[in-house]
């Protein structure tokens, strides 16, 4: 079959190469389209990889992301920190904005795609510039995501998410809430759309113009045949989910490599205590000098060597224990029985690594989902959350001494991942799967629940409660008053003045 | 590991024996526990097999369960849980609940099975003995059945599922459903709360003597680790589900293995026009004779031969093309390329090996989820539906050349067979997968929502819902009331004449 691809640039799409890979091997024609400004979608070997001219650069994507990472370190008041994301999202997103406009009128490029006949789209639609292709190709689509902001995915998918259990992203509530961290539940769930318009009612106004009829976000996302999520229960809570989600979390824990000859000799020379694995993650390229410093002296405290990875100037106090790194052999090197303990920003890739290979974590969460990651391995006892702002040498490390000497933390990722690992099916298996099932059916719509065509008060049965309770009123009524009637013709003249005197109190 | 089972008497041992037997090889050791009187359960096994005596006889369960089936046949017009709930048949139930008295009556039993200590109940909770029995040893349970009665799944795993587009059972709706459906789907589902547990009493008051402490229904559900549904969703319509919720519908479709000489011989004989599957499943023993004359006149009328599967007496009209027999292989006849038509009770079984045989159906519900599965097969165009107490000759005539030569019944049902068998891995794998997942891990408390521990007004954030309207309704009311006195201040006697007006008109 024939397979359309549309990524998103960054992390997101590491994780989508294995199923591309996995497909073209399977015989499938692969076509990957991305804007020229792209950072890490190039070209591959099991792909074909189809550019189109959009209105910015590379550069302008490189400093977006390095001034992403950037963007965290800064010590401003709340208040500023809010507008200053608020901005800096609403200009990002209205540079990926502009490029996707330029591909959905770029006619010829859009013809081109038309006359391929693909039978399915992948897409990541934490951006959906991918549903608008969907629609505007009428292709099946299959999404590949994490989550998406606001609980845009529940709606999507009809997924019911009882607030009262089901904590909202960003609360850092966990599933066992007390009254107020449900009433912030609550208050975030009432007030997440309007902080999501800024990003995404504008592909609301591009789908209108290029499908020409009236769409929303949620229209667009909707028609999704299958939402490959990469969560999974070890790590999340348990709560409802619906037919077409099919969970893949742990889909880039792949198979251990050998480590090359540099990474093997710093291990081999760590010694009885082992290693320490760090890595912010590819966002991050550097570290205000303050903060790399107090890093610098914690690391140089701990007896463990640690293999930091760090494309920033190297701190001036780095101890001899902190080998400096530009990149490092992240899941291999966890998977090696010398680690011991793991530093990340709890991004989702470095969580799964963590949960599959048993190491347990130090985490300094940054933004997004990071946080809640970094919540729920916390809650369950696999490691410890760091502030990044706040933290001191100290902190961070009594949190590294914690995790490597307090047996309870090795225990508990070791149990999370024997839970983790024993599944029926390997994740990318059942990713690849469902895109093929997807493009031999061309779609599921038996597994596309009826919800979809209820308004809201029909969904929640109001207008059926509504018809009851008049019933019940109406026949209430008529039963008081035929029993007033009655016991005024019974009692006479006292029965009414009992009833005047009643009315008067009213 | 060591694995406890607790089955159910009938048609549904058939399959959950599949499974058992999958287990063994895997060097598990199996004991099941019997009641002595009983259908299909005291046949010889390859595994430990422990009976206790029951105070009844082999009679007593032929003459209950007629009783019940001969109830069905009267009163089957009448829809929903609530006439079975109230129907004059329950001494059935009352009979099958007794068994638990009688197991755990068995002292010597009790103190064995206390003595094995076994990693997991596996168990069919339809007569809630297996429930009991896993509370009653604190053993991780998991359930297998087609569906659970009453509103028990819901509760039991917490599964949300929304009365505006869920339909209850028996009801003969699908999920798109007019006002006045979800009317009576709403009213069904609370007389569901309150007729269920009377009509649970026998059971939970025995669970109640043996454990010592009252328990409801809900109490019985809520531990189950894993339930293993024996549907999927072909046939049942999408709805929310939980994470500890598998699916293994179509489990009992195996491999057709070629038919024994006698049925070779029918079926080579049937020409071009081919053969009929006709069996009302083991439930069913005899019709009354009007009945079946009327029966046996529609299928002489049709040029195909028919296979009837019929232990009662032979109806006189007969015609040449139907062949009685007291038995038949239905997977592997359904499975032969002449396999023109299927009629059937519409029991999950016989669905499911319709669906995974590819052979459109005509179907006569009798009682149960049969009434559910006949409309959901009618609605997607694989069959027709009759009412077995209504019908004619000339309904069952119809009906039959129908399917038979009406192209579009085919293509339905093929094409919902080509969705049932892809799959990523076969619904008995998944089974064994998941038994043996709870036997390893002694449950699955990751996947166990915080849902269970929430009171009923909190789950539905009642109780956040009213905090909040109640600072809205407290800053409105104060910000009327200080504009009030702010305008009373500033307009003087003219805005308190205003004021006094506005009372008034009140």
């Amino acid at each position: 079959g024939k397979l359309l691809v549309i990524p998103i640039d960054g992390s997101h799409w590491l994780s989508m190469l294995g199923v591309i890979q996995q497909l073209q091997q399977k015989g499938h024609e692969v076509v990957v389209i991305a804007p020229e400004a792209s950072i890490h979608i190039k070209e591959g070997s099991f792909y074909t990889m189809r550019k189109y001219p959009v209105p910015f650069q590379n550069e302008n994507v490189t400093a977006a992301f390095v001034e992403l990472g950037r963007s965290v370190f800064d010590q401003d008041p709340f208040l500023l920190r809010v507008v200053k994301t608020y901005n800096k999202v609403k200009r990002d997103s209205s540079m990926l904005l502009s490029g996707c406009s330029h591909l959905l009128h770029n006619a010829e490029f859009m013809a081109s795609l038309e006359q391929s006949h693909f039978d399915a789209l992948l897409t990541d639609p934490f951006l959906p510039c991918g549903s608008i292709v969907a629609q505007y190709l009428s292709l099946p689509a299959v999404y590949f995501l994490n989550a998406l902001p606001c609980s845009l995915d529940l709606e999507a998918t009809q997924c019911p998410a009882p607030l009262s259990y089901v904590p909202k992203s960003l609360s850092s509530n966990t599933d066992r809430m007390n009254f107020l961290q449900r009433v912030k539940n609550m208050i975030i769930a009432l007030t997440e759309n309007f902080l999501c318009r800024v990003v995404y009612s504008p592909y609301g106004s591009l789908a209108t113009e290029i499908l020409q009829k009236e769409v929303t976000v949620k229209d667009l996302l909707s028609p999704a045949s299958i939402w490959l999520m990469r969560n999974d229960f070890v790590k999340d809570y348990p709560r409802p989910i619906m037919p077409n989600m099919v969970f893949i979390g742990g889909i880039n824990c792949l198979q251990k490599k050998a480590l090359s000859q540099e990474f093997e000799a710093y291990v081999n020379a760590s010694g009885e205590h082992g290693i320490v694995v760090f890595s912010l993650g590819s966002m991050v390229s550097e570290i205000p000098e303050k903060k790399a410093m107090e890093i610098a002296e914690a690391l140089g405290r701990i007896p463990q060597t640690v293999l930091w990875r760090y494309t920033g100037t190297r701190p001036s106090n780095l101890a001899k224990n902190t080998i400096l790194v530009k990149w490092l052999p992240q899941n291999d090197l966890l998977g090696h029985p010398k680690a011991r303990a793991f530093i990340t920003h709890s991004g989702s890739h470095g969580i799964y690594e963590g949960i599959c290979n048993g190491v347990p974590m130090v985490m300094m969460p940054l933004f997004g989902d990071q946080m809640d990651n970094a919540k729920r391995m916390e809650t369950r006892g696999a490691g410890v959350t760091l502030n990044v702002l706040e933290m001191t040498a100290d902190d961070l490390e009594n949190a590294l001494k914690t995790v490597i000497n307090n047996k309870s933390y090795k225990e508990n990722i070791m149990r999370l991942s024997s839970l983790h690992k024993d599944r029926p099916i390997e994740p990318l298996d059942l990713a690849v799967f469902w895109v093929e099932y997807v493009m031999r059916h061309k779609g599921a719509p038996h597994l596309r629940p009826a919800a979809h065509d209820l308004t809201w008060y029909q969904y929640h049965s109001l207008d059926v409660i509504g018809f009851l309770l008049a019933i019940v009123l109406t026949v209430v009524f008529i039963v008081y008053k035929s029993c007033a009637y009655g016991c005024r013709k019974c009692f006479g003249g006292k029965g009414r003045v009992k009833k005047s005197h009643k009315s008067k109190t009213h | 590991g060591k694995l406890l089972v607790v089955p159910m008497d009938g048609s549904h041992w058939f399959t959950m024996q599949m499974v058992v037997e999958k287990l063994l090889p895997k060097g598990h050791e199996v004991v099941v526990v019997v009641p002595e009187v009983s259908w299909q359960l005291g046949k010889p096994l390859n595994f430990t097999v422990k009976t206790y005596s029951v105070s009844h006889t082999q009679e007593d369960l032929n003459r209950e369960f007629k009783f019940f089936i001969d109830s069905q046949w009267k009163t089957q017009q009448e829809s929903g849980v609530l006439p079975l709930l109230t129907s004059p048949a329950q001494g059935f139930f009352e009979l099958l609940f007794s068994h638990c008295r009688s197991l755990f009556k068995d002292k010597k039993l009790v103190e064995y099975l206390k003595q094995s200590s076994f990693d997991a109940v596996f168990l069919d909770p339809f007569d809630v003995c297996g429930l009991t029995v896993a509370k009653y040893f604190s053993l991780p349970s998991v359930v297998f059945s087609r569906g659970i009665f009453c509103h028990y799944l819901e509760e039991g795993s917490q599964c949300p599922s929304p009365p505006s587009y869920v339909p209850r059972p028996i009801l003969k709706l699908t999920d798109t459903m007019t006002f006045k459906e979800r009317v009576w789907n709403l009213l069904s589902y609370m007389g569901e709360h309150a007729f269920c547990p009377s009509f649970f009493k026998t059971a939970t008051d025995i669970a109640s003597e043996v454990l010592q402490t009252p328990v409801t229904m809900t109490d019985l559900f809520s531990p189950v680790s894993v339930w293993l549904l024996r549907t999927d969703f072909t046939l049942e319509l999408p709805r929310p589900v939980m994470p500890n919720v598998i699916h293994i519908g179509g489990i009992n479709c195996h491999q057709r293995k070629p038919v024994s000489k006698e049925f070779e011989a029918y079926v080579n004989a049937s020409g071009e026009h081919g053969i009929v599957v006709f069996s009302l499943g083991s439930m069913v023993s005899e019709i009354p004779e009007k009945k079946a004359m009327e029966i046996a006149e529609a299928l002489g009328r049709i040029p195909q031969t028919l296979l009837w599967r019929y232990t009662g007496t032979r109806p006189s009209n007969l015609a040449k093309n139907t062949i009685l027999v007291k038995w038949l292989p239905q997977n592997d006849l359904l499975g032969h390329p002449k396999a023109r038509a299927f009629i059937t009770h519409s029991g999950s079984h016989g669905i499911y090996e319709g669906i995974c045989n590819g052979v459109p159906m005509v179907m006569m519900p009798l009682f149960g989820d049969q009434m559910d599965n006949a409309k959901r097969m009618e609605t997607r165009g694989a069959g027709v539906t009759l009412n077995v107490l209504e019908m004619t000759a000339d309904d069952l005539e119809n009906a039959l050349k129908t399917v038979i030569n009406n192209k579009s019944y085919k293509e339905n049902i093929m094409r919902l067979s080509s969705l049932h068998k892809d799959r990523p891995i076969e619904p008995l794998d998944l089974a064994v997968f998941w038994v043996e997942y709870v036997m390893r891990h002694k449950g699955a408390p990751h996947l166990r929502p915080a849902a269970h521990d929430l009171t009923w007004y909190q789950y539905h954030s009642l109780d956040v819902i009213g905090f909040l309207l109640a600072i809205v309704l407290t800053v409105v009311f104060i910000v009327y009331k200080s504009c009030a006195y702010g305008c009373r201040k500033c307009f003087g006697g003219k805005g308190r004449v205003k004021k006094s007006h506005k009372s008034k008109t009140h």
